[in-house]
């Protein structure tokens, strides 16, 4: 008896230890993790820029892709095309600050607790498969990511509901979203957060619909807390009601605006982390839709002044970007809700290791069947808008989320803009969206 | 007047405009007051819709047919600033597709109660038909001769001139929703003002309109078909504050519940439209105002604030209740005070009002009163002035907590009718003069008599709101408050009719996304309650001989109210169903709705209301038959009542049922199902 609490004494300090444990990430962890192709990319048997994957050779580069995808192009649905690895070099103050903060980091006693992060990426080094808090590790550099910058807008912002088997577009609707960062700011002023911020807002995310006529000037308010184990505050203004209402949180998991993707979707995930718990599962070269946008098919749907396309969609039902896919160094993930009731069962994510973005996921229903697959396609900003070159922010360019369950799905063609001029802090205000109503 | 819970109902819509006065008004607009509108690189963005919106009412029929244009055009103008506007234009065809009911045709010929009919002898009225009929006819109730017959004073004024207001095109006041029973009514014109002028007043855009502008209401003297115009712009400063400047023709929409006008009484409220069934944002009335809004944003101890002061400085415009004769007549009122106004220019016969014999309360006869002697004789609107004018300040913060919080002061008008009782100036029924001069009364000053001047009050509220979230019970609260001062109710137990009340109103609200997997496994459906209570001060009651006394609003009174919406089809198709429950009233509506956007720009939708009340004995008050104006011939003897007046308390549904039965009650015969159809250009 006093040896088997001896043991499981031990255990827990082990545990402890390992979340506690100031791990002081070298100059080489973080060169590997930020520039993991400076001296080569990753090669897998046939995998070539321009190869064609599809339903007759699917099977010979199984290897490299992820099931949701697979399935689809041995279904025949989507064929793709292998794109040139590049590196999307992520802005230098992001490295720097990676730097300066390395081994300053460290995981609280309880999952969603951070201590001693500053800014960067928290956990640059590689990650432990012996690590039990590894995923959640993977899952704080997802969150401290340098996607979308200190503050980014989508603008315009086309999102498609289709029929997967007729291809028949349901609907439109169109957006603008914006989001700010109050705290860990590098890139945009003021530096290192903005201030005062007396609920410790770590982040926010404004969104604007335009059309159609019934969500007309809807607008959604979500707020984030620093702390983790905050939850978010969200305000959605009724164009017709002209009111601001308070949603609950979890308004998070329903379908937004009916899509097939809900708020906790956005961006891979878009939740706290402490309501998952995380798993490192391995990190794998693998095609991700990462690519250069100007080099892509684009289309001339719609039409902007200053000439700038969109990502083209095809495949069955017009469900799938037409990109070029990178084979990519990508750490897997697994998220599985603390929450028994909650929809879903498990997320797994695949994580490019270089850029942090979640560009590839799989959802499973309560059930644990294969429920929903959501592809984020990412440019490099040098091929994109003039104002994006060398911002060093990887753009998220075009998404669809599919219900593999209800052959549907929903995609989104983005104009993405690092411009700070288009996120004032006083945007993302309640007062605001009220507008003087 | 009130009526306990002045709500309104969702239903998604939009009406109409002229796109023809788009570009023209507002370039004329500009001229006046806004920067260059046809400046500036920016285009003009549009958006036009069509809808109509049919409506098939139990026992009436069709009972709308609306026809709604609207244009919403923005445009940025440079500086800053930006402009926007809302143009509506309605015809509603109602009019002359069911005129026998809404029409020039609508209305007939009524006869009305009379329960002292065994006790009364055959004697001819002025109608032709003798005074013993359970049921006379408008002009069959006692008159001159009759009243000389019955030991009046030969000068005795009952009686009215049949030709000048003859039975036809009326109602019975009630009919649309109660019996008689033994209470007071009286005939009703019905009809468009331009086809019969009887009663019509202008209660500040309704009561006076003739048929074009029941088919047309947006095209006004007040210009309504300019629904919203006005600019607007943003301020910053040096600090990161701002000031946000808004002026023009706009809504100004304060609190935080639904349905129930608790803090959102800036914009009076067009009940005309489609009585409490639209959305507030299309019956709103806007109004010429002025907003500044100082935008501090963050401080050390809270996340956001912000103070707005609302200036609205157009002329007084009420609630429209609705003209009678129309389709929407909230509470029926406007159907009471059209006849009532008739009865002040005409006369005419009231129902069940002389007590037979005299003195003595079981049976009463239909009564003919002449011109002047009851009834509404004017409508004091107040006039543009700058004291007229209202102002509002409103503080509203986010703490540090995430607690989203308002505290609200308004001095306003009341947007509803008060009536105030005179005596001066009206013709003593019994003797033909003026005042009481018959012994034992004599001297004694007239009051509590059934002549009414209408009046809107000055109306002082303060009040508050706040939301937030109760994360372990996936729900968000909100809350809202106001007490206002200055208020006026009718009060059977004042000389005038009516008391000024403090009012405190409270509204908590919840909603809850809810997963009914047979409804839907991956869309929420909505769950939204809300409880509304109103509390008046210093209530006055008291009982009478024959009833009670004082003011028929409750002292306390709850209404619930439930939403329950669903999304389907990747939210193009939307069933919903809205119960509200009038507690006191006793009345209930339920209001199933099925919205299915057919396109992004075509939508359609079903719906009904259904209402349903328990009873309406609890509806009864004191209706002032016995109030005693003019003892001794008023006077319940029998009961006690002495010859000063006060009431007895003799008690109808009409006058101030209403009051007690609410939107819902007083609509109970209004089955309602329709279609809409909106197209987008």
């Amino acid at each position: 008896m006093t040896r088997y609490f001896a043991r499981r004494s031990s255990i827990a300090v082990a545990l402890a230890c390992a979340a506690g444990t100031l791990h002081a990430a070298s100059e080489a962890d973080i060169d590997k993790s930020f520039f993991p192709y400076k001296s080569a990319v990753p090669t897998a048997a046939g995998v070539t820029a321009g190869t064609v994957i599809n339903k007759g050779n699917f099977a010979n580069f199984e290897a490299v892709l992820d099931p949701g995808l697979q399935r689809h192009i041995q279904a025949g649905a989507v064929e793709i095309t292998v794109g040139k690895t590049t590196s999307f070099d992520i802005d230098k103050s992001y490295v720097d600050a990676t730097r300066e903060n390395a081994g300053k980091v460290k995981l609280g006693a309880k999952p969603g607790e951070l201590v001693g992060y500053v800014a960067g990426r928290p956990f640059p080094e590689e990650p432990d498969a012996k690590d039990p808090r590894a995923g959640e590790k993977l899952a704080w550099n997802f969150r401290y990511g340098m996607n979308w910058g200190d503050g980014l807008a989508i603008s315009p912002f086309y999102w498609k509901y289709r029929n997967m088997d007729s291809g028949k577009v349901e609907r439109n609707i169109l957006f603008n979203f914006h989001f700010i960062k109050y705290t860990h700011r590098l890139n945009q002023v003021p530096t290192p957060e903005i201030s005062p911020n007396p609920s410790k807002l770590y982040r926010a995310t404004y969104v604007n619909v335009q059309e159609p006529q019934d969500v007309k000037n809807t607008q959604l308010l979500i707020q984030r807390y620093e702390d983790d184990l905050k939850q978010d505050d969200a305000y959605l203004y009724l164009g017709f009601q002209r009111r601001v209402r308070r949603l609950s949180t979890g308004q998070t998991t329903d379908a937004f605006l009916g899509s097939d993707i809900m708020i906790e979707d956005f961006e891979g995930y878009n939740g706290r982390i402490s309501d998952m718990n995380w798993k490192y599962k391995g990190t794998v070269n693998m095609l991700m839709p990462f690519y250069h946008h100007n080099d892509m098919k684009l289309s001339d749907e719609y039409k902007e002044s200053d000439g700038y396309k969109y990502v083209a969609f095809g495949g069955q039902g017009g469900c799938f970007p037409d990109i070029t896919w990178q084979l990519r160094k990508v750490h897997i993930v697994e998220s599985s809700p603390v929450d028994p009731n909650h929809p879903v069962s498990r997320r797994v994510h695949y994580m490019d290791a270089q850029t942090s973005a979640m560009s590839q996921t799989l959802v499973y229903d309560r059930k644990g069947d294969l429920w929903k697959i959501f592809m984020l396609g990412m440019t490099h900003p040098d091929s994109h808008l003039a104002q994006n070159k060398g911002s060093g922010i990887v753009l998220f360019d075009a998404f669809s989320m599919i219900d593999v369950q209800a052959k549907h799905c929903t995609t989104g063609q983005f104009k993405g803009r690092a411009d700070a001029k288009m996120v004032p802090v006083n945007l993302f205000s309640v007062q605001n969206m009220r507008g003087g109503s | 007047m009130k009526a306990a819970g002045d709500f309104s109902r969702p239903k998604l819509t939009v009406l109409a405009a002229a796109l023809s006065l788009a570009v023209g008004g507002l370039a004329q607009a500009a001229d006046e007051n806004l920067p260059d509108l046809g400046g500036g690189a920016a285009p003009w963005v549009a958006d036009v819709y069509y809808e109509n919106h049919t409506v098939r009412r139990h026992d009436a029929g069709l009972a709308k047919f609306r026809n709604t244009l609207q244009v919403e055009a923005d445009k940025p103008m440079g500086d800053g600033w930006a402009f926007r506007s809302i143009l509506r234009g309605s015809w509603d065809g109602v009019y002359r597709l069911n005129r026998d009911e809404y029409g020039r045709r609508a209305g007939g010929s009524i006869e009305l109660e009379n329960t002292a009919a065994p006790l009364l002898p055959p004697v001819p009225t002025s109608a032709g038909t003798p005074l013993n009929r359970p049921r006379v006819p408008h002009g069959g109730g006692i008159n001159n001769p009759i009243g000389t017959a019955i030991g009046l004073p030969p000068t005795n004024a009952f009686g009215f001139d049949l030709a000048a207001n003859p039975n036809d095109g009326m109602r019975v006041l009630g009919d649309r929703w109660h019996q008689t029973e033994g209470g007071v009514a009286f005939g009703v014109p019905v009809r468009p003002c331009d086809t019969d002028k009887r009663g019509c007043r202008d209660f500040g855009g309704y009561g006076d309109l003739k048929l074009g502008e029941l088919e047309a209401p947006e095209f006004n003297d007040r210009l309504d078909f300019l629904r919203e115009i006005y600019a607007k712009k943003t301020f910053p400063f040096a600090d990161g504050t701002e000031l946000f400047v808004k002026l023009g023709r706009q809504q100004v929409v304060w609190g935080r519940t639904d349905l129930f006008r608790v803090l959102d009484v800036i914009n009076p409220i067009d009940y005309s439209r489609n009585n409490i069934y639209d959305e507030l944002q299309d019956i709103r009335i806007p109004m010429w105002i002025a907003q500044g809004e100082y935008r501090m944003g963050a401080s050390d101890a809270m996340q956001d604030r912000n103070v707005q002061v609302v200036w609205n400085f157009d002329k007084f415009r009420p609630n429209n209740l609705g003209q009678c004769g129309s389709p929407n007549v909230i509470l029926d009122a406007g159907c009471f005070f059209r006849g009532m106004a008739s009865l002040w220019d005409n006369g005419g016969t009231v129902a069940n009002f002389a007590a037979v014999p005299p003195g003595t309360a079981g049976a009463w006869a239909a009564t003919d009163f002449g011109p002047h002697q009851i009834g509404i004789r004017k409508v004091h609107l107040p006039e543009w002035s700058l004291s007229n004018t209202q102002l509002g300040v409103k503080y509203e913060g986010i703490t540090k907590e995430g607690l989203a919080f308002s505290l609200n002061a308004l001095t306003y008008r009341s947007q509803l009718p008060s009536l105030h009782a005179f005596s001066a100036g009206t013709v003593n029924p019994f003797t033909g003069g003026s005042g009481n001069t018959t012994p034992p009364a004599a001297g004694v000053p007239v009051s509590r008599l059934i002549a009414f001047d209408v009046h809107y009050p000055r109306v002082n509220l303060l009040g508050g709101s706040l939301d937030f979230q109760i994360p372990d019970a996936n729900a968000a609260i909100r809350m809202e408050t106001a007490l206002t001062e200055g208020e006026e109710f009718a009060n059977t137990a004042r000389r005038d009719l009516y008391s000024s009340n403090r009012v405190l109103r409270a509204v908590v609200g919840v909603d809850r996304p809810t997963f009914i997997p047979f409804i839907s496994k991956t869309r929420a459906t909505l769950i939204s309650a809300q409880l509304f209570w109103q509390h008046i001060f210093d209530h006055e009651q008291h009982d009478g001989p024959l009833g009670k006394v004082g003011m028929v609003d409750w002292e306390d009174n709850f209404i619930g109210t439930l939403l329950i919406k669903g999304f389907l089809a990747g939210d193009r198709v939307s069933p919903q169903v809205i119960m509200a429950r009038d507690f006191r009233a006793k009345a209930l509506t339920v209001a199933p709705q099925i919205e299915w956007s057919v396109t992004d720009d075509f939508k359609v939708t079903l719906g009904a209301n259904f209402k349903y009340a328990n009873g309406n004995n609890h509806y009864k008050f004191d209706d002032t038959r016995s109030a005693n104006p003019y003892p001794p011939f008023t006077t319940y003897t029998a009961s006690g009542q002495s010859f000063v007046p006060g009431s007895a308390g003799l008690s109808g549904i009409e006058p101030l049922g209403r009051f007690r039965a609410g939107p819902i009650g007083a609509a109970v015969a209004e089955d309602d199902i329709y279609v809409t159809v909106r197209y987008k250009f």
